[in-house]
């Protein structure tokens, strides 16, 4: 778990503050240095309130920015989670918190359900509890866990976990079996664990406790194969950053340094591949140009971008950062009624640069980011490892 | 195994640098980086050598010479340092934002509490060429700014630049929504819209004539170009200037957005939130620099190495009761043998902090030393503000010897020895 007394290696510099994409969007939030370690001062203390905390998305760049260490977006994430259980929570955050529960049970009926909640009944009921009018993520007619059922693996003795998460699992499948696809060309045989919602949209919601039953059962679920020496792989870098990173600085589990210690980002692992000699890298050649965007999250688990380096290998595609900052969507927050001017806000520069720049699609990781990017820029989007999947042609 | 050419420790102005010149001559480098570096919220112009102890200079180049040998100007030498200025003029040249100044003259540049610093290269709109023949000075504040008071620049400036000029203050009213104090960043957010930019020209027209000069705090516009500055400039017809102010001053944010998409277009890979912990080296020789943040390390591979990490402010020296360490390689920090003489109890002391001038030791190449001259790592280089003997603050030489060390590192780094 993180320290308290990490607030003291913050020097007020200001680095996080010129840098978050909130507060430059916003004046209704006074910054992550003050919510923050300034605030943390006092909240050692008394129980302070500052319901500005609400605005900071976890999107982490504060983090990125600071020469210090100092954990700034996840003391923010303690300081919501203390705040809520003072003041109360909002129905509306308790159904983005539990969208993982949602797509488990909308899933078997999917058309149905996306039937249910994109009607006009059902959006004036969303919009009542504060979920801004916006299209909401579409569950896939079969999800990824019933798609992977039935796909014949070839067995391979290199194996590793796979972790989906609730986008991939539920609404994007076919990410999750483009992976299966790559990591069979490349010999590997992949496991997928009986896992749930890691607990991204419950820690930014503010329900603390209950992300904490979710780490601890993802946790022990994962732990078992990498017992084994199984590699983890996320394909969703808010998962990714949950396992590896969040998990340790909010809670005390035990194995949970391990499943961290095993984690790699696909892209990453594959890269690494690679770098070793040993990636099938009979790619045919995909002439296009594509535009990367680079998720919050993924910028945050300092391994740099892994996808852009990766893609780079297939011949005739030509790739290159957008490099403009968040796309806005911060998971759930971009769903709230009030936050959606600001979420549209933050990620003007980036929208502007797909705009002027026209790939052919952009590239990225996060669910959200490329629903975000599709809504906002009408472009479209992928998945990097759809496109590598392509290439496997 | 992935091996570059250089891998670059440190995202500020040496850091940066250094992976500049080293991409522009076409090598294979990785840029650690954690944090933003001070770059980002400092005043991002460039002081060569304002005072040689408490005498102004008036040409950094030549006053060089009377600095101590083991001064990083000295050890790099005059010419590079030459070279060093010339590639980061170009460079700035090339990406729209040119800066202006000599390395052969002091420009004095006006702050916000109404003193004069000493800089030699600084963007257009800190240029204060003209300032003291100006017979009107408008000093521009906006509605509940903090940290800003004009009386304080008149009052400093009718001291320093000659108390018979007209000075005149003037208000601009953002109207910004929201709760928060109002800071330079926000109003340079403002001015980087349109409607920003036409709300100040139509508040201020009124109070200026044609050719006086304009004071702002920095505020116009987050982005490294000039097109608030000319567009408000031409509108107004005016001489318009920003001052330096304390952090955070959005001129060094301007600066370091212009470096990192720089080095980016050069190929350079940048790897942010990299937490290096370690280096694995061999017989003088480094193989490899390791990160960990949490979950796993991470091994980085090169011929040679920089480390620009920064000094005890950035993080690349720590401090503790009595002792200073480098994390990284475990170098050698020399420090005065008792705490009680690390600093001086007079604030601005004739002779400066003993403290600033703590740091690490190198040769010619900037390759660290030991206590007694060995070169301890022939392929690692140091940049920046961990290297000792000098005193940023009292010199005002900070991004100066950061940029000279950055550059002169980088070439020292070539073919770096296997």
């Amino acid at each position: 778990m993180i320290k308290r007394s990490s607030i003291d290696q913050c020097t007020g510099c200001t680095s996080c503050v010129i840098e978050c994409p909130v507060t430059a969007a916003t004046r209704e939030f006074r910054g992550p240095k003050l919510v923050g370690p300034a605030l943390e001062r006092f909240r050692l203390f008394a129980n302070d309130s500052e319901a500005s905390l609400e605005y900071c998305t976890n999107c982490k760049t504060c983090d990125i920015t600071c020469p210090s260490n100092v954990p700034v977006s996840t003391l923010n994430m303690l300081a919501k989670a203390a705040y809520y259980k003072k003041h109360g929570h909002k129905l509306r955050d308790w159904v983005l918190a539990h969208n993982g529960l949602f797509a488990k049970l909308a899933s078997p009926v999917a058309l149905l359900a996306n039937f249910g909640i994109s009607n006009a009944i059902t959006q004036k009921i969303l919009s009542a509890i504060g979920i801004a009018e916006r299209p909401l993520p579409v569950y896939a007619a079969s999800n990824f866990y019933r798609q992977f059922k039935k796909f014949k693996q070839q067995a391979f003795k290199n194996k590793v976990v796979f972790y989906p998460g609730c986008y991939i699992g539920y609404n994007d499948p076919q990410v999750g079996m483009d992976l299966v696809t790559i990591m069979q060309a490349n010999q590997y045989e992949v496991i997928v664990p009986d896992i749930i919602c890691c607990g991204t949209p419950i820690v930014s919601n503010g329900y603390i406790e209950l992300a904490e039953e979710h780490a601890r059962h993802n946790i022990t679920e994962i732990k078992r194969y990498v017992d084994q020496g199984y590699p983890v792989l996320t394909a969703c870098t808010s998962c990714g950053l949950m396992l590896k990173q969040e998990y340790l600085e909010l809670f005390n589990i035990d194995g949970a340094a391990e499943v961290a210690a095993h984690h790699y980002e696909a892209s990453e692992f594959l890269l690494e591949l690679y770098d070793q000699g040993v990636l099938n890298i009979k790619f045919t050649a995909m002439p296009g140009k594509y535009l990367y965007h680079a998720p919050c999250h993924m910028r945050a688990q300092g391994i740099g971008l892994p996808s852009l380096e990766l893609l780079s290998l297939i011949p005739g595609l030509s790739i290159a950062e957008a490099d403009a900052g968040c796309c806005g969507i911060a998971g759930s927050y971009g769903f709230k009624k009030e936050k959606y001017d600001v979420a549209m806000k933050i990620g003007q520069p980036l929208f502007e640069k797909v705009i002027t720049s026209s790939p052919d699609a952009v590239v990225t990781e996060c669910g959200t980011c490329r629903l975000q990017i599709e809504y906002a820029t009408k472009a479209k989007t992928v998945h990097p490892l759809s496109l590598l999947r392509a290439a496997y042609h | 195994m992935k091996e570059s050419d250089v891998v670059v420790i440190g995202g500020g102005l040496a850091g940066l640098t250094a992976a500049a010149v080293s991409a522009s001559r076409g090598k294979k480098v990785t840029l650690l980086a954690k944090g933003a570096g001070t770059l980002a919220f400092g005043g991002g112009s460039i002081d060569l050598l304002g005072y040689c102890g408490e005498q102004p200079v008036n040409n950094p180049l030549q006053a060089i010479d009377n600095l101590t040998t083991e001064h990083p100007y000295r050890i790099v030498g005059t010419e590079q340092v030459r070279q060093a200025v010339d590639f980061f003029i170009a460079l700035c040249r090339q990406e729209g934002y040119a800066l202006e100044g000599s390395i052969n003259h002091t420009m004095w540049l006006p702050t916000v509490v109404g003193t004069l610093k000493p800089s030699s290269l600084v963007p257009r709109s800190m240029n204060p060429n003209g300032l003291k023949q100006a017979s009107t000075i408008v000093i521009v504040n906006f509605t509940g700014l903090k940290d800003f008071y004009p009386k304080m620049v008149v009052q400093g400036l009718s001291r320093l630049t000659g108390a018979n000029k007209n000075y005149l203050e003037a208000i601009v009213e953002t109207n910004l929504p929201g709760s928060r104090d109002i800071t330079v960043l926000d109003v340079a957010r403002w001015l980087d819209t349109s409607e920003g930019q036409q709300s100040f020209i139509e508040q201020l027209q009124s109070a200026i004539t044609p050719d006086v000069w304009v004071l702002v705090p920095p505020v116009l516009g987050t982005r490294p170009n000039y097109q608030v500055w000319e567009h408000l400039q031409t509108t107004l017809r005016c001489r318009l200037l920003e001052l330096v102010a304390p952090p955070p001053a959005i001129t060094g944010s301007r600066l370091r957005s212009l470096l990192v998409r720089y080095v980016k277009k050069l190929g350079v890979k940048v790897v942010e939130q990299s937490n290096v912990t370690h280096a694995i080296c061999d017989n003088g020789h480094c193989q490899a620099v390791v990160t960990h943040n949490v979950g796993r390390e991470h091994a980085y591979f090169a011929r040679s190495f920089i480390l620009a990490t920064g000094g005890i402010l950035g993080g690349g020296l720590i401090a503790s009761p009595g002792k200073v360490t480098e994390p990284i390689f475990g170098l050698p920090v020399e420090v005065p043998s008792s705490g009680f003489t690390w600093g001086d109890t007079d604030l601005f002391a004739a002779g400066g902090q003993p403290f600033a001038r703590i740091g690490i030791k190198a040769d010619s190449s900037l390759r660290p030393l030991d206590a007694v001259g060995r070169v301890l790592l022939t392929n690692v280089h140091v940049a920046g503000n961990m290297l000792a003997h000098y005193d940023y603050p009292q010199e005002k030489s900070g991004n100066g010897v950061a940029l000279v060390s950055g550059y002169h590192a980088a070439l020292s780094a070539e073919g770096g020895e296997r």
